[in-house]
């Protein structure tokens, strides 16, 4: 892959990996059932959900950059619903709560009422139908950016370009430079996927959450973000 | 049956079985030491004049706090395996004992941090009139300590089963960071929810989720005596630490077992995971639907 390509890919899917989470349902008061989402804080569930992407992710890197992206997106998406489905099981037999959603009235998938099964005081529980469907959309996005930034250093590590100008980087085996590479996407991931929480503040309901209006803010640091990070990288192993 | 194709079987399998045993431990030490979100309820308590005898070590999120076990002691167990090769034992029984090694050392770092976490936790309610009880501190201690020896063993060898066994290109340390952070808040998200909404407040009416106005208000008395953390395991591993386990254990054993078949060439696993995902997701809504018809509207709000 040629450096600067794979600079942009970095850059590309550091900005994925930050809106993601705008798309994956999370709350930290869902851990009482308080409120619609996994119970957990929005940034380290989409990090555990991207990085799940990144390992399976890996098994495909030397196979080419869209079998890897797709494997990663895929990855996640398992992660995600695996970790929404039996979430729903804890909310349905260790709560004994049905799925409920705190913004909106009817599922707009399924047509199905949402205030009548929202115990008194709370903002919803769990993960009904179209709140699954934005938590699987955002575990998409988020393995596919992960996957992109992992395969364009591994690409920038390998390109002939570099090989031939770079004897340190030359030196560098395939098996280290894949892991430098899941390092480094690693990195973007715990990078990333903190800094949208500024502006979801410990809780998201996905894409019928209001808070999607300030997508606009994410995609701006994550933007900076990233090009620290891609020049940073492209520094590193093609100047430096 | 070909060899590559057995090995990756037995990968596959013995992934799966590492990875479930894995979060029913992980659940329950995360569940002793109060470490994840429903933490912010123990913490609520003495400001609402509760003097609780619960052992709180959450100054750190979940997910880092457990990939940072994992990564260390696989990074230790790799190093140590390595000086057992060179003085001559076996390469599969140099692992194992490089990774018990590993856990041990883990073992003691997190207990150091479990008693400085909870002594400045308890210090920060002095304000509140909450007394530091040492039989908080020291008898969950050791029970969390062997946790988190087993959490940190179980993903070591989970990252040398997948990075041998099943192919996986990154290195160990890394393999185990990834599923120290993703169980951490697979757990979080699943196992958490028992201790949070249902451990915490049994006292509470079953069948709801806590109102925020009563929140802070937990469990004070347990099965005999004052509630203290080791009740907590107890009753949170049997659905709660179950369930973690069945995620963590499905997502490692489905995502490997997608990598049996060859069909279609590369591109197999992908279609495969995509079916898996879509059938998942019916079972989705399915229990939706199964709830909302086994337990109804809330009495009043049938007409909202």
């Amino acid at each position: 892959m040629d450096p600067i390509t794979a600079m942009i890919g970095i850059i590309i899917g550091g900005v994925i990996v930050g809106i993601c989470v705008h798309f994956i349902p999370a709350s930290a008061v869902g851990a009482m059932s308080a409120s619609t989402g996994i119970a957990t804080g929005p940034s380290m569930l989409s990090t555990g959900c991207g990085l799940a992407g990144l390992y399976a992710a890996g098994f495909s890197i030397t196979l080419g950059l869209p079998i890897t992206v797709v494997s990663g997106a895929l990855g996640s998406a398992l992660m995600i619903i695996c970790t929404m489905l039996l979430a729903n099981v804890i909310c349905a037999f260790g709560t004994g709560v049905a799925p409920v959603a705190g913004t909106y009235d009817k599922d707009p998938i399924t047509g199905w009422r949402q205030k009548p099964f929202m115990s008194p005081g709370t903002d919803g529980h769990s993960m009904p139908t179209a709140t699954a469907v934005s938590g699987i959309i955002g575990a998409l996005l988020g393995g596919a950016g992960g996957s992109l930034v992992f395969a364009s250093v591994y690409g920038m590590l390998t390109s002939p370009a570099v090989v031939a100008i770079s004897p340190k980087v030359a030196a560098i085996s395939p098996a280290t430079a894949i892991t430098i590479a899941g390092m480094i996407a690693a990195g973007v991931f715990l990078l990333n996927c903190v800094l949208p929480a500024y502006v979801l503040v410990g809780k998201t309901e996905g894409m019928t959450d209001p808070k999607m209006k300030k997508l606009p803010k994410t995609l701006i640091s994550c933007t900076v973000a990233s090009v620290f990070i891609g020049i940073f990288i492209y520094i590193a192993v093609v100047v430096i | 049956m070909e060899p590559v194709t057995l090995t990756l079987m037995i990968g596959v399998g013995l992934a799966g079985a590492i990875a479930f045993i894995a979060g029913i431990i992980e659940d329950a030490e995360s569940d002793a030491g109060s470490a994840s979100n429903p933490n912010s309820q123990v913490q609520l308590a003495p400001q609402i004049g509760h003097i609780i005898r619960y052992y709180d070590k959450a100054i750190a999120g979940e997910p880092p706090q457990n990939g940072l076990w994992a990564a260390a002691a696989c990074t230790i167990a790799l190093l140590v395996s390595w000086r057992f090769v060179d003085l001559g034992i076996g390469q599969y029984y140099a692992i194992f004992f490089a990774a018990v090694v590993g856990a041990a050392i883990i073992c003691l770092v997190q207990g150091c941090f479990g008693v400085f976490a909870h002594l400045s936790r308890m210090g920060s309610f002095a304000p509140f009139k909450q007394p530091l009880y040492w039989d908080s501190l020291l008898t969950p201690l050791p029970y969390s300590m062997g946790l988190a020896f087993l959490t940190a063993l179980l993903l070591t060898l989970l990252a040398f089963v997948t990075g041998g066994l099943l192919g996986n290109p990154f290195a160990p340390p890394l393999l185990a960071l990834i599923f120290g952070i993703s169980l951490g808040s697979i757990a979080s998200g699943t196992g958490d929810i028992q201790y949070g909404a249902e451990r915490l407040y049994q006292h509470h009416i079953f069948g709801a989720g806590i109102p925020v106005s009563k929140m802070g208000d937990i469990d004070l008395k347990g099965e005999y005596g004052f509630r203290n953390s080791v009740d907590t395991p107890y009753f949170c591993i049997r659905l709660g630490g179950t369930v973690t386990a069945f995620a963590f254990g499905l997502i490692i054993f489905l995502d490997g077992w997608t990598r049996l078949f060859t069909f279609a060439g590369v591109w197999t696993s992908v279609i495969l995971e995509a079916i898996v995902v879509a059938v998942l997701f019916i079972f989705l809504v399915w229990l939706e639907k199964f709830t909302r018809d086994s337990y109804g509207p809330y009495p009043g709000q049938e007409d909202l």
